[in-house]
């Protein structure tokens, strides 16, 4: 039931190829080389306008099958990024203590200089069980907590860090709409400061 | 319990750091690794439903003072220590680093992080005090 499996996606091409770590062997200087160098920023990658983006589709697509479901964004996927699995209380935003040497290693790397001009998105994505407007709210409030998280306990200025919830709105595994690879959080590049 | 299982590797770890590299600091995976092993029965017990973020955590801890364990109220202390001291060493490098970087790195861009970035990668020709700077920020 506890899944510990970190995900490392380094989005380099349009086929990113994801290796999967144990989680103590992921460390912060890998997730410093997956977040950088982000070439152009893409300028309307943003947790208000995807916030958006998802409440209107919902709106628009309502009893939509999600396994015949497109991304919501095909940007997301080419920024520098990293994918890892974030556990939670369940219902809750509460995070459970074996992710917090995670939360650790992403605050330790967001602190190093290679990253410091930079800022990030967090995005948070539940499975397509439940309720599709539900699963976006508690994914917004789950990723939220990271966010909070960072900017205070792990001291990231504020400004360098957005956060968003997808909800079920970009299924990694569209195919298998409820399976466990859905939910996940991804830490994305956005731009610079 | 695992008190003395805790305590061991809290202690065995914090030897672990100080001793292995010229850091005398930690970071946040670390830190938490060490408050794990020391405070995690006493977070159970105590601060069970509480967030990450905020440091309420560590806040519900300082309330719960007199009932925690010596080993937590001790780890507690040095991990803060030790954090801090990193913090500052980060704060730090560019100045020390100031007239290494003037020299090694004439052409970059003038923005702390592309500043520091050319610093890093002119590891091998940089004076001592910049090198020590760089070890305790955690960033070599």
């Amino acid at each position: 039931m506890n899944h510990h499996r970190i995900f490392l996606v380094i989005a380099v091409t349009a086929f990113a190829l994801p290796q999967a770590l144990a989680q103590n062997q992921l460390n912060s200087g890998e997730i410093v080389d997956s977040l950088q160098a982000l070439e152009t920023a893409p300028g309307n990658v943003t947790a208000a306008v995807l916030r958006q983006q998802a409440l209107n589709r919902i709106k628009n697509h309502q009893g939509d099958d999600p396994r015949n479901r497109e991304p919501l964004s095909d940007q997301l996927n080419r920024l520098p990024q990293l994918t890892v699995e974030i556990n939670f209380n369940f219902d809750s935003a509460i995070i459970r203590p074996e992710s917090y040497r995670t939360l650790g290693l992403i605050a330790d790397a967001l602190h190093h200089p290679y990253l410091l001009g930079y800022k990030f998105l967090v995005v948070g994505h539940t499975d397509a069980s439940g309720k599709r407007e539900y699963n976006l709210n508690l994914s917004q409030k789950r990723a939220d907590a990271i966010r909070e998280a960072l900017v205070t306990t792990f001291r990231i200025e504020p400004r360098r860090v957005e956060a968003v919830g997808l909800g079920e709105e970009q299924l990694r595994d569209s195919a298998n709409p409820n399976s466990p690879e859905n939910r996940r959080v991804q830490l994305i590049t956005i731009g610079k400061l | 319990m695992g008190k003395c299982i805790h305590s061991a590797l809290a202690f065995a770890i914090l030897v672990a750091f100080v001793v292995q590299s010229s850091a005398q600091t930690i970071g946040y995976a670390d830190a938490l690794d060490m408050l794990a092993a020391a405070c995690g029965a006493d977070v159970q017990k105590y601060c069970k439903n509480v967030n990450l973020g905020n440091n309420r955590i560590n806040n519900c801890l300082e309330q719960h003072q007199s009932n925690i364990s010596f080993e937590c109220k001790k780890t507690r202390a040095d991990v803060f220590t030790l954090l801090q001291k990193r913090a500052n060493a980060q704060a730090s490098v560019r100045g020390i680093c100031d007239a290494d970087i003037r020299s090694l790195c004439p052409g970059v861009v003038q923005e702390d992080g592309y500043l520091l970035e050319c610093g890093l990668k002119a590891w091998r020709s940089l004076g001592d005090k910049c090198r020590q700077a760089i070890t305790d920020a955690g960033w070599h």
